[in-house]
């Protein structure tokens, strides 16, 4: 694994007028467009972000490259790109950071993955509390359309492109990419069922792709520093295994929670957690050891203190039981917190966000917070551990029960609260509730439920 | 032919099928529970409650390769070799998921609930559900919502099963129906102002799986399990469709469609589904009367003394006019000209008033509702035929009757409602004798010398022709009431034929001497069928 | 018969039809419309929802389905001249994010989601506003108000801030 010693997806990160066109060419920007507008194909570019291993960073981490190949060939249009800039992940801001302080640098990828794609119109989906960052977005697709990179005929190659922004309100699964073109198209953000997948039918029933910010960013830097240059970051993949593709690239690791100085970090693709925390991280704060650690985002579940040298790829979390990377949003759980609390909060968020859609997430999320809730309140039994765990291992897109993953992200933090931390919660459960811990028939609701 | 195994079963299915497994596993006697999934709707598969295993088996080598995670049956075409599996350890354990899951929230309805004994979240629940209830107890009552002047909601029934919305998005075109708010706080409801308000607006009852969308018509009327039911077919419009008639006890509670591909699909318009209250209207016509020619009012007349003294009349009378009404059946149709021709040889026998309200209109989703407002104008049209090429119209016999030509007139008429006004009675004035068969009184029988009652379409057995020319047949759902005999029973008796009124020998005896009603001399299916193709063949 | 006031000016009209060239279909500026609404209104009524809906072609209760999903558009009345996003999330949770809800819903004596009866502020519960390196944070409108604390918020929450976008 070699390292990276200067931020690239970071390079404008205090740069005075880092965000404007000026600054963004003045590092380089731009010139790789130009060259690929000149020279090449829209394949040539598929095959770039193919060759340089560049997997999603929006969380489920698929080739790149290989999806921009799931659209039809030769189909008569319009194919769209939507950009996912609906960053909602507890734990997670990379993508509030690139669109803030280099925005050219996302704009850049987002010509040039439709360019690859052949797509006239790229929506960008921003959620609606990054206020700051669509006015940044909104003044830098203004300077590139002044400066001739978006509109018709981009530098007389023929190859024409709108970027229009759209925004969200406030709904974590208008992230998932059905979800995202649903909401785009006007209507509530239910997921669609697969098949068929977006890029055969997706937005307004046209072959789209849905990329992620930090994607783009990546694009661009691959356009400027070659595919090599990607490649040598990161873990490369096992050749053992055929159908591991490796992690390569640079990342931005969100850091926070209980650390001296949270922030977003750039570093190689398979950086532990450990080293994140103490290094970058300055340490778990106030001289306190970590409890448990998020790997990438509140969906991944949980990693106890023995786990943190678990690299941060791809592949690593899984192998602790974890969902995956994710977002690469490290969240830091001190031992002065109660499991009971973190596994509350992540009910609740999932409770809220759940779309609805479906039986298993709908019931389950809503379930599940409530007996978080009637546990915290005092009323909880063991039993209630047996039903968290069974809820936790059966709902989600992978075992098949339900239409997309905020299912298995509501899942995760159950489960591995339950298995790793099992423990406190009986504790906490016996401790009060110590006339009701052991009942195993079904006890009266915290409130009165009327009418809901 | 494609094979399909489900559970180990083979099964073939059309080459040109496109099936999904819940259809497919039909086929080999295995019911998928679902709820969201409906044939005439968008597939959502958002219930889960039709989770199943599946699978291929590879056609050269026969081994089988599982998918190796549940997947819905609604959204998974089958096609050859497509492995369906229903009975896992694995299916049933999700099925019990999902049933608890739709039982967390809900209400503690079922004796006031409209929907108990047919409804799926009960038929589920000991079906697939599991014994007993693991989450916390909060026995409670649903809210109700008002949505419409047909249709009331029961809120917390719900499973948002989504087909009540989709069928207002999808198949009326109207979307009066929404789901509001996110996650488990969502409800049904409509926009305020804007209720669910539509001509086929009782569909989403149908529709919907559990009691949460209740039929304001039916709202405790009956419960479900002492209703028998009988396929009929609708009488309000030309459409002709195939419905259910349940009952109890010769009254009828409800009507239903029942599923016809070739006709209505799976819907029936409001004025169908409830237009059937006229049959049990106090005021209909109960019993034979006939007034003196000195007037004054009617004498109830026994009915075997009818078939007798009807025809004295009227071959005393003398020159015989009939109007064959657009609501008789096929084969009544033609025992009444029968019965025409054997008074008067020369009987005048013309359709009846065909009542026409609006233009037809047709629906997004493709369905009709026909603004000729009778059940059979052609199958009698092409009855006449068979007596008088001329197939003389009601204004022909208006034309007639005021040019002196006839003496004795008998109209036969069954509409549900007020049909014509004292101007258009008066053409019928001063005849020697004038006879009305019909449900309610009216400036027609206010001339009347005999008052018959008519039948109400449930009373009625035989066979109906739509616009589409398609003839279905259909049994008598309820009796008539006060021992009233039905325009069958009476036409049969007067044309002297023994033993209870047959309409299957009736309808045969006219397939025999009709080209255009051929396909009539066999059984006729379910679905009905088509006259044309019949004759083509 | 009294004449309807519309609540749609000329100039949200115009916002909203300037957009659509952007999309192949008029539903696609459902989302749109009711943020341009909801600038300008600080809430979007029922009433405003019929106007949307005549001017995209679509039934009201396509457009109040959509609405209410994101349980974001308040339709009642106005939320207060500055909304207060409070992010309780979990890396805000972990440094108090909670604790700040509660501290600020009992200081002006409003419920979470809830208008000050001056009409001034609104406080609501917000899900990761993505600014977990400055936790506890807040959003309120326009700005990002970060590391807060009870006292900070307090402080920051009686200036007065331009409109929300």
């Amino acid at each position: 694994m070699t390292t990276a010693s200067q931020p690239v997806l970071l390079e404008a990160v205090g740069v005075p007028d880092g965000h404007t066109i000026a600054s963004y060419r003045s590092r380089g920007g731009y010139a790789p467009l130009e060259q690929v507008l000149a020279g090449k194909q829209p394949a040539d570019v598929i095959e770039m972000v193919k060759s340089s291993g560049l997997r999603g960073r929006g969380g489920a981490g698929f080739p790149t490259g290989l999806k921009w190949t799931f659209l039809p060939k030769d189909h008569p249009g319009p194919i769209y790109l939507c950009i996912n800039a609906d960053e909602s992940e507890p734990g997670t801001f990379n993508n509030r950071i690139l669109m803030e302080d280099d925005p050219h640098q996302v704009l850049e990828g987002i010509i040039l993955s439709s360019y690859a794609t052949r797509a006239s119109t790229a929506y960008l989906y921003l959620r609606y509390e990054y206020p700051q960052s669509w006015h940044r977005l909104q003044a830098a697709i203004d300077e590139a359309y002044a400066a001739g990179y978006l509109g018709k005929n981009i530098r007389g190659s023929g190859f024409s492109l709108d970027v229009y922004l759209h925004r969200g309100a406030a709904a974590y699964i208008c992230g998932e990419e059905t979800g995202l073109i649903e909401s785009l198209e006007g209507k509530r953000a239910w997921p669609r069922i697969k098949p068929p997948f977006p890029a055969i039918e997706g937005l307004f029933r046209k072959p789209t792709v849905v990329n992620n910010i930090e994607t783009m960013a990546c694009v661009a830097q691959i356009a400027r520093r070659g595919v090599d240059w990607f490649k040598s970051i990161g873990v490369p993949a096992d050749p053992n295994n055929p159908r591991d593709p490796g992690s390569y690239g640079p990342k931005l690791y969100c850091l926070s929670g209980h650390v001296e100085k949270p922030g977003c970090y750039e570093a190689p693709l398979g950086i532990t957690a450990r080293q994140l925390i103490d290094g970058q991280g300055g340490g778990v704060w106030k001289g306190r050891r970590a409890k448990a650690v998020i790997p990438g985002g509140i969906s991944m579940g949980l990693m106890t203190e023995s786990e943190l040298d678990t690299p941060l790829d791809f592949a690593g979390p899984g192998k602790v039981g974890c969902l995956g990377l994710g977002t690469a949003a490290v969240v830091v759980i001190d031992d002065q917190t109660s499991i009971v609390d973190f596994l509350h909060n992540s009910c609740r968020f999932f409770a809220h966000e759940s779309c609805g859609q479906c039986t298993p997430c709908r019931e389950g999320t809503s379930w599940s917070l409530r007996m978080l809730e009637r546990i915290k309140a005092g009323k909880g039994r063991l039993r209630d551990l047996d039903l968290l765990a069974e809820i936790g291992g059966t709902m989600g897109m992978m075992p098949g029960s339900t239409i997309c993953g905020l299912a298995d992200g509501a899942a995760w933090p159950i489960k591995n609260a339950i298995k790793k931390f099992r423990g406190e919660f009986e504790d906490y459960i016996k401790r009060t509730n110590p006339s009701g811990w052991m009942v195993t028939d079904p006890v009266p609701a915290l409130q009165i439920v009327g009418a809901h | 032919m494609p094979t399909i195994i489900v559970d180990g079963q083979e099964i073939e299915i059309g080459a040109d099928e496109r099936l999904n497994c819940i259809e497919a596993a039909r086929r080999a006697g295995k019911e998928i529970p679902h709820y969201c999934w409906h044939p005439g709707l968008s597939v959502v598969a958002s219930c889960r409650m039709c989770l199943i295993e599946t699978g291929s088996r590879d056609a050269a080598t026969g081994k089988i390769t599982m998918v190796p995670k549940l997947v819905p049956g609604c959204q998974t075409p089958v096609k050859d070799g497509t492995v369906i599996v229903t009975e896992s350890q694995l299916v049933k354990d999700s099925r019990a998921r999902v049933e608890e899951a739709l039982l967390i929230d809900h209400p503690i309805d079922c004796p006031i609930c409209d929907k108990a004994g047919e409804c799926l979240l009960q038929d589920y629940h000991f079906q697939h559900g599991q014994a007993e209830r693991r989450a916390d107890l909060h026995p409670f009552t649903s809210r109700r919502r008002d949505v419409g002047p047909t249709v009331t909601l029961f809120v917390d029934r719900c499973i948002m099963c989504t087909r009540c919305v989709r069928f207002t998005r999808e198949v009326s075109g109207t979307a009066e129906l929404m789901v509001t708010s996110r996650g488990a706080k969502e409800e049904i409801d409509v926009f305020p102002g804007h209720p669910l308000d539509n001509k086929l607006s009782g569909n989403v009852v149908d529709l919907c799986p559990v009691g949460a969308l209740g039929d304001k018509d039916f709202l405790y009327q009956q419960r479900v399990w002492f209703m028998k039911r009988e396929a009929n077919v609708c009488g309000g419009c030309s459409a002709g469709c195939s419905i259910h008639t349940e009952h109890n006890q010769d009254t009828i509670y409800r009507l239903k469609p029942r599923e016809n591909p070739h006709v209505n699909g799976w819907w029936i318009c409001d004025e169908g589904r409830y237009g059937w209250h006229h049959v049990h209207d106090p005021a209909r016509i109960v019993a034979a009367g006939r007034r003196a020619p000195t007037g004054g009012a009617f004498t109830t007349v026994e009915w075997h003394d009818v078939v007798g003294r009807l025809r004295d009349d009227l071959k005393s009378a003398g020159r015989l006019a009939v109007a064959v009404s657009p609501m008789l059946t096929v084969e009544e149709a033609w025992m009444l000209c029968a019965v025409a021709r054997s008074i008067d040889p020369e009987a005048f026998l013309a359709v009846g008033h065909v009542p026409r309200q609006g233009a037809d209109e047709t629906f997004p989703g493709g369905f009709t509702i026909r603004g000729e407002k009778c059940p059979n104008r052609l199958g009698v049209e092409a009855v006449v035929a068979l007596f008088d090429p001329a197939v003389r119209s009601w204004d022909d016999l208006v034309t007639h009757v005021r040019g002196g030509k006839a003496n004795a007139v008998w109209i036969t008429a069954a509409y549900p409602g007020p049909w014509l006004d004292e101007a258009a009675a008066a053409a019928f004035a001063g005849l020697d004798c004038l006879v009305v068969q019909d449900l309610f009184e009216s400036p027609l029988t206010a001339l009347a010398t005999w008052q018959l009652p008519a039948a109400g379409f449930a009373e009625r057995a035989g066979t109906w022709v739509n616009v589409a020319h398609r003839a279905q047949s259909f049994g008598q759902a309820v009796r008539p009431p006060a021992g009233v005999w039905p325009e069958g029973r009476l036409f049969w008796n007067m044309l002297g034929r023994r033993g209870l009124y047959d309409p299957d020998a009736v309808r045969r005896q006219v397939a025999e001497s009709s080209a255009a009603l051929v396909a009539l001399a066999g059984e006729i299916p379910p679905h009905g069928v088509d006259l044309r193709i019949a004759q083509l063949a | 018969m009294i004449a309807h006031k519309k609540i749609l000016t000329d100039e949200m009209v115009a916002k909203i039809e300037a957009l659509a060239p952007r999309y192949p279909n008029r539903r696609a500026l459902t989302l749109p419309a009711l943020h341009i609404v909801n600038a300008e209104l600080r809430h979007v009524p029922l009433d405003a929802v019929v106007e949307i809906a005549a001017l995209l072609g679509l039934a009201p209760a396509e457009v109040q389905d959509t609405l209410t999903f994101y349980q974001f558009f308040h339709q009642e009345k106005p939320h207060g001249k500055v909304r207060a996003f409070v992010c309780r999330s979990v890396s805000c949770a972990l440094r108090g994010g909670d604790h700040l809800l509660e501290h600020l819903c009992r200081k002006h004596g409003v419920e979470p989601y809830g208008t000050t009866s001056d009409g001034e502020l609104t406080i609501e519960p917000a899900e990761c506003l993505g600014a977990c390196d400055f936790a506890p944070c807040i959003l309120a409108n326009d700005d990002l108000l970060k590391n807060m604390t009870p006292e900070a918020a307090e402080a920051e929450l009686k200036k007065p801030r331009a409109r929300a976008t």
